[in-house]
């Protein structure tokens, strides 16, 4: 093997020539429907300027941010038109599965493409986690979660989730009683008080943005750390001026 | 004498008194009434065009001894259903039954004219006893100067006949929410020749703010102020959750006073940060979350010791990552001691939030996410090692990128969070790398971590 002959630089995108850059965790829609990037570092973090208004929904992964308006999936390299209403992403890699729960209609993103994907899963759809090919859905039926295929095979059960829910490439976050489950298949489960959890959305690829309350102004964005091990949650600063 | 035109239907201009924003015309005889001794008696008078065409006025004048007439520089025109006010005023030394005046105004169109009388008489004098302060005027005004919230002021007063001959007082009458008149005599009454009667006004004022009201003793009214202000606040004791302060934390504050609240009371809570470093002027991070600002409101009620801040029972902050003191201060409360506190940000080692080593073809990798407090970060020094744990050579290399950073935090000017990669060029089979040991040297220590090559 040859030896390490020497080092440079690697030139970054905000300060090209330093090669650092003011750290990114994610992005997240605010109470005003606007998307606002997430920088900073764990229990340090403030809002970028907004990037996105009329946002109803968007997801995050470490590579690329896909935003739903009203009419239109944006993502970083275009858009494609989609029909109305919010959805739920999971993005892997250069894919995306979405769920549009206005219609009852899931779908397949691809290079600013939209295939929609004739599945049919019956209860309330929680949340989409694409895992290279195989697709796994979270579904409410009569009070109770189930993790199933698009074919309606049962891969896992929640038990006790009453909110929320966010399946994760390697486990699920979802919202109990006054606290917030992460349980992953190759960790110890985590627990972390929060009540009154509305949504649960990817942030970036280690956050999940969590926002709660009871909608009369108490309204809060936390950002979950879903690291193994790192598990921790944080207040995200408001956006009074 | 003059007599007063009439409002005929070919008048073109007409004149009013104005009391409350009413008005009322004027007859042939206006009567001021009675004038204390070097009091001044005003009233509004207004001149309303009725006509169809701008009236002109040229001529607009109380002749008499003691009036005077507060108005445009003459001539001056008055449009079609408009009107102009002017102030009537007499004033005069010495006692007499009538000081009669002639008010006349000319158009171009037409003459109004009124005739106008007062009395002077001797008025009675009024003593202010301390703690108030005042006078007869002009203007006449009682100063009950400035009362705690919800206590009581009560000032003395002596109502003096000056004169050899009874008075009688047949206006006594106290205006204004916090003012009453808690001992003396009712109207009408009398003050004999040289004689005085005493009575009691008391303040109260039920909060902390401005107030006003007025005293009318016969032909006079005293203006009345006082001012209230709240109970100082035990010193507020502002106190954090258990646990070191360091950066990159976000920490709770909470508000208490040391003993019950005398008053309720609100204000603000605000923070300012005051960086070590002089690479930066402040740290943006540095905020109460729940607002994303520096500054939040706070209340607390009377007889608690509990302070809400911005309706909560506390606040949460950020410490930022920025070495240097988050100060806490008050403001919008008068406090017995500064309640000002200073929370301490220590300088440490470099912080290293998240960190990363994967292979390219070519290139060793290394991605670090984390912050140095201090603005003083550079030098690295890394050292490869192949996948038995063996050192390669030629051992640890040292990068020293301290400027780079100077210029990141310059620029940036948003704490000291950075995401920094470095990238070494490989010839040949990289997959034997196993795992490089980074050390990142600031001015407060050396931070290592080793990192497995994914």
């Amino acid at each position: 093997m040859k030896l390490v002959l020497g080092l440079a630089f690697w030139a970054g995108c905000a300060f090209a020539q330093s090669g650092i850059e003011v750290p990114a965790i994610g992005a997240i829609v605010d109470s005003t429907g606007t998307l606002r990037l997430v920088q900073g570092v764990a229990g340090n973090f403030w809002l970028g300027p907004a990037k996105v208004w009329g946002v109803l929904s968007a997801a995050c992964s470490d590579r690329r941010c896909l935003v739903k308006t009203d009419s239109k999936i944006l993502s970083p390299t275009g858009e494609t038109d989609a029909p109305p209403g919010p959805a739920m992403f999971d993005i892997d890699g250069d894919e995306a599965i979405l769920f549009f729960p206005q219609q009852g209609i899931f779908a397949r993103w691809h290079a600013d493409t939209l295939d929609t994907l004739d599945w049919a899963v019956n209860g309330e759809i929680l949340s989409v986690r694409l895992r290279g090919a195989e697709t796994e859905i979270a579904v409410r039926r009569d009070g109770q979660v189930w993790i199933v295929r698009p074919d309606g095979s049962v891969v896992d059960s929640i038990g006790e989730s009453v909110g929320p829910v966010l399946l994760l490439p390697e486990g699920v976050l979802f919202a109990a009683a006054d606290e917030l489950v992460l349980r992953r298949q190759d960790a110890p489960e985590v627990r972390l008080p929060l009540s009154r959890a509305q949504s649960i959305t990817a942030m970036g690829a280690h956050y999940a943005a969590v926002h709660a309350g009871n909608h009369v102004g108490n309204d809060a964005i936390y950002a979950l750390r879903t690291e193994p091990g790192r598990e921790s949650l944080f207040l995200l600063p408001g956006d009074t001026p | 004498m003059a007599l007063v035109v009439p409002l005929a239907a070919s008048a073109q201009i007409a004149l009013f008194t104005v009391n409350n924003g009413a008005e009322v015309p004027i007859g042939a005889v206006l009567d001021l009434g009675k004038v204390a001794v070097g009091d001044t008696a005003s009233v509004r008078i207004r001149v309303r065009n009725i006509g169809t065409k701008t009236a002109n006025i040229t001529y607009f004048f109380a002749d008499g001894v003691g009036f005077s007439v507060d108005r445009p520089t003459l001539p001056f025109p008055i449009a079609p259903g408009s009107v102009q006010d002017a102030l009537l005023s007499f004033t005069q030394t010495t006692v007499a039954p009538l000081y009669p005046a002639n008010l006349r105004v000319d158009s171009d169109i037409n003459s109004v004219s009124a005739y106008v009388i007062a009395a002077v008489v001797v008025g009675p004098a009024l003593t202010v006893f301390p703690a108030c302060t005042g006078s007869n005027g002009p203007p006449p005004s009682i100063d009950f100067g400035p009362v705690q919230a919800g206590q009581v002021r009560l000032c003395n007063f002596s109502l003096q006949n000056p004169g050899a001959q009874d008075m009688t007082i047949s206006t006594f009458q106290i205006a204004g929410a916090a003012f009453h008149i808690s001992m003396g005599p009712s109207a009408p009454f009398t003050i004999p020749g040289g004689g005085a009667i005493t009575f009691v006004v008391n303040f109260t004022p039920g909060a902390a703010a401005s107030y006003t009201g007025s005293l009318a003793i016969a032909t006079r009214t005293y203006s009345l102020k006082g001012t209230a202000f709240n109970t100082p606040l035990p010193t507020p004791l502002l106190e954090f959750d258990s646990g070191s302060i360091q950066s990159a934390q976000q920490r709770r504050l909470t508000m208490r006073l040391p003993s019950a609240a005398a008053s309720s009371a609100s204000g603000s809570v605000a923070l300012a940060f005051l960086p070590d470093t002089t690479v930066a002027t402040d740290d943006p991070a540095v905020v109460f979350l729940a607002t994303g600002s520096r500054s939040l409101p706070f209340s607390v009620t009377q007889g608690s010791t509990l302070i809400s801040i911005g309706g909560q029972t506390s606040a949460m902050f950020q410490t930022g990552t920025t070495s240097g003191r988050i100060r806490f201060t008050l403001s919008g409360v008068v406090t017995a001691g500064d309640p000002t506190t200073l929370l301490t940000i220590p300088a440490t080692a470099m912080s290293i939030d998240s960190a990363i080593a994967t292979r390219r073809l070519g290139d060793l990798d290394i991605q670090l996410t984390g912050f140095d407090n201090t603005y003083s970060a550079g030098v690295m020094t890394f050292t490869f090692s192949d996948i038995s744990g063996q050192t390669l050579l030629p051992g640890a290399i040292r990068a020293d990128f301290t400027q780079d950073f100077r210029t990141f935090f310059t620029k940036a000017q948003a704490g000291s969070a950075f995401q920094v990669r470095v990238s070494f060029p490989v010839t040949g089979d990289t997959s034997g790398i196993g795992s490089v040991d980074v050390q990142l040297s600031n001015s407060a220590g050396i931070k290592s971590q080793h990192l497995i090559f994914q």
